[in-house]
């Protein structure tokens, strides 16, 4: 089917191209090369690049060719005078030869060359650091000896960053405590792999402190309005826990099931909806452990929750929720993935781009004015006066 | 992803043949606009290929490089046929084979 559309659009972008070229009449090129963009801004439909498409449409086969169209009729310029003896007799046939000694080279690097075409692109994987342990004001975190987390409050994390695969050992201390004299609060062996966008949670207390390394998903969601939900049980009682949809009370639904101490969840997709999210023991839907009432859950959306305790002043421990959002890539080709592109990695040359635009419309406008033309013919008359030699050639049509 | 049912060899070589189209245009055609246009072509045929490997290793930046092609294009677009308009007020004529000031 895919194949058929291909062979189908493909002919009509050659045979609209072929027509472009041999049209004598330069409004009927102009309409041809429209419907040759129609059919490459579909076959940016066919690569996943819908932003880029609908670009191609709106600027190329919109705007562009409006411009030309508009220069056109203006000057009236839709056949040049035929010309009984080119001027270069030789440029057809020696033009037709380098194109076919082109093509082949082409086709033969297509079909012989060896370019490994399979290999997809793989994300460096990231990390970050978030502390839900109790009783330690702030962490720092070193995996192995780079300090990846610095002074990390109770409740907050870091940015996730990427990081190069391989193993690392994380080592927690006590913020502002000597990585190379202090004993850490604890340690763990990373394992990073490619894609993965891993969360080192700081669990615990004091004195017992577990290192949670909870894998988010950060991929792509196909279907528009899902998000998935990652859950960490850090609550001192370490029994295990059930997180339960609270929304309808009548008819309670188990969205994570059995969680014990010190463990992540499953990834699990959920829609997108304002849910009342309740936390209970394993198997008793009456005791609330706590819960997060009109929690607003956007698509597209990782989210992370971690149940844990803090101690109060009056010796007794609250049940707190983190609850850290992050946002899933975008899908490819879309306007908010080249968006996204475009004002991080690539705003260096867009703004060149933006310059360059400037440049040309002060050009347009230089190289068009009516009282510019003549000054520049008046120079060169001066300066070919004093010989007497003979009249300059491009000022003589020019009144 | 998905494997996709047109491989990307199909696509090069469609762009390929494009571009060649275009070239012809350029050194062929005497009517200024056709030149233009041909480039235009030139650069749609480019755009092709860079998205073809852009999905290819599933990377956006492919589609970066085509929106700054086509920014390029336009400004490209604005000073030429200015160009076109300022030679056709002191020439009377597109046709590039009145254009050769430098032979006299």
């Amino acid at each position: 089917m895919e194949l058929t559309l291909f062979i189908i659009i493909g002919a009509v972008a050659i045979v609209a191209a072929a027509m472009m070229l041999i049209s004598e009449n330069a409004i009927y090129s102009a309409l041809f090369l429209i419907l040759n963009f129609a059919c490459i801004a579909f076959f940016f439909l066919m690569l996943n690049a819908a932003f880029v498409a609908m670009v191609q449409i709106a600027v190329y086969a919109g705007a562009i060719m409006v411009l030309f169209l508009f220069v056109i009729m203006l000057l009236g310029a839709e056949r040049v005078k035929p010309e009984a003896q080119p001027r270069f007799p030789w440029l057809t046939p020696m033009a037709i030869v380098l194109a076919l000694i082109f093509l082949a080279t082409t086709s033969v690097a297509i079909v012989k060359g060896e370019i490994d075409l399979t290999q997809p692109k793989v994300d460096e994987p990231m990390v970050r650091v978030v502390n839900a342990v109790d009783g330690v004001s702030a962490v720092d975190v070193y995996l192995d000896e780079t300090q990846i987390a610095d002074r990390v409050e109770f409740g907050a994390a870091t940015s996730f960053e990427e990081w190069n695969t391989g193993r690392y050992e994380a080592r927690v201390f006590r913020a502002g405590a000597d990585p190379e004299a202090d004993t850490p609060l604890a340690e763990y062996t990373v394992n990073l792999v490619p894609n993965a966008a891993l969360s080192l949670t700081v669990v615990g207390t004091a004195q017992e402190t577990e290192v949670v390394a909870v894998t988010e998903d950060l991929g792509q969601i196909s279907d528009k309005d899902m998000l998935r939900i990652v859950a960490v049980n850090a609550l001192h009682g370490r029994t295990a826990i059930d997180v339960v949809n609270d929304t309808d009370a009548g008819n309670k639904r188990v969205l994570i099931d059995n969680l014990p101490y010190g463990a992540a969840s499953k990834v699990t997709e959920i829609e997108q909806a304002t849910y009342n999210i309740g936390v209970y023991p394993t198997g008793n839907l009456r005791t609330r452990l706590l819960g997060m009432d009109g929690e607003n859950l956007e698509a597209h959306t990782s989210v992370l929750w971690i149940f844990t305790e803090q101690y109060q002043t009056d010796n007794s421990y609250t049940v707190v929720t983190i609850n850290l959002k992050t946002d899933t890539k975008p899908s490819f080709g879309s306007p908010t993935h080249v968006g996204q592109l475009l004002f991080s990695r690539y705003v260096l040359p867009f703004e060149l781009v933006s310059l360059l635009l400037l440049v040309a419309m002060i050009g347009a406008i230089v190289l068009t004015h009516e009282t510019l033309a003549p000054r520049r013919r008046f120079v060169r008359r001066l300066a070919t006066l004093p010989t007497q030699v003979e009249q300059p050639v491009p000022g003589k049509t020019g009144d | 992803m998905e494997a996709p049912e047109v491989s990307i060899e199909l696509y090069v070589l469609l762009s390929a043949i494009l571009f060649i189209m275009g070239a012809m245009g350029v050194l062929l055609r005497r009517n200024a606009i056709l030149i233009f246009m041909s480039v235009e072509l030139m650069l749609n045929a480019a755009n092709l290929a860079l998205a073809a490997f852009a999905r290819q290793w599933g990377n956006g930046d492919g589609h970066v490089m085509v929106f700054f092609v086509m920014t390029v294009a336009a400004a490209e677009v604005a000073v030429g046929l200015a160009l076109i308009v300022a030679i056709f007020r002191t020439k009377k004529s597109i046709d590039i084979d009145d254009l050769h000031l430098f032979k006299g």
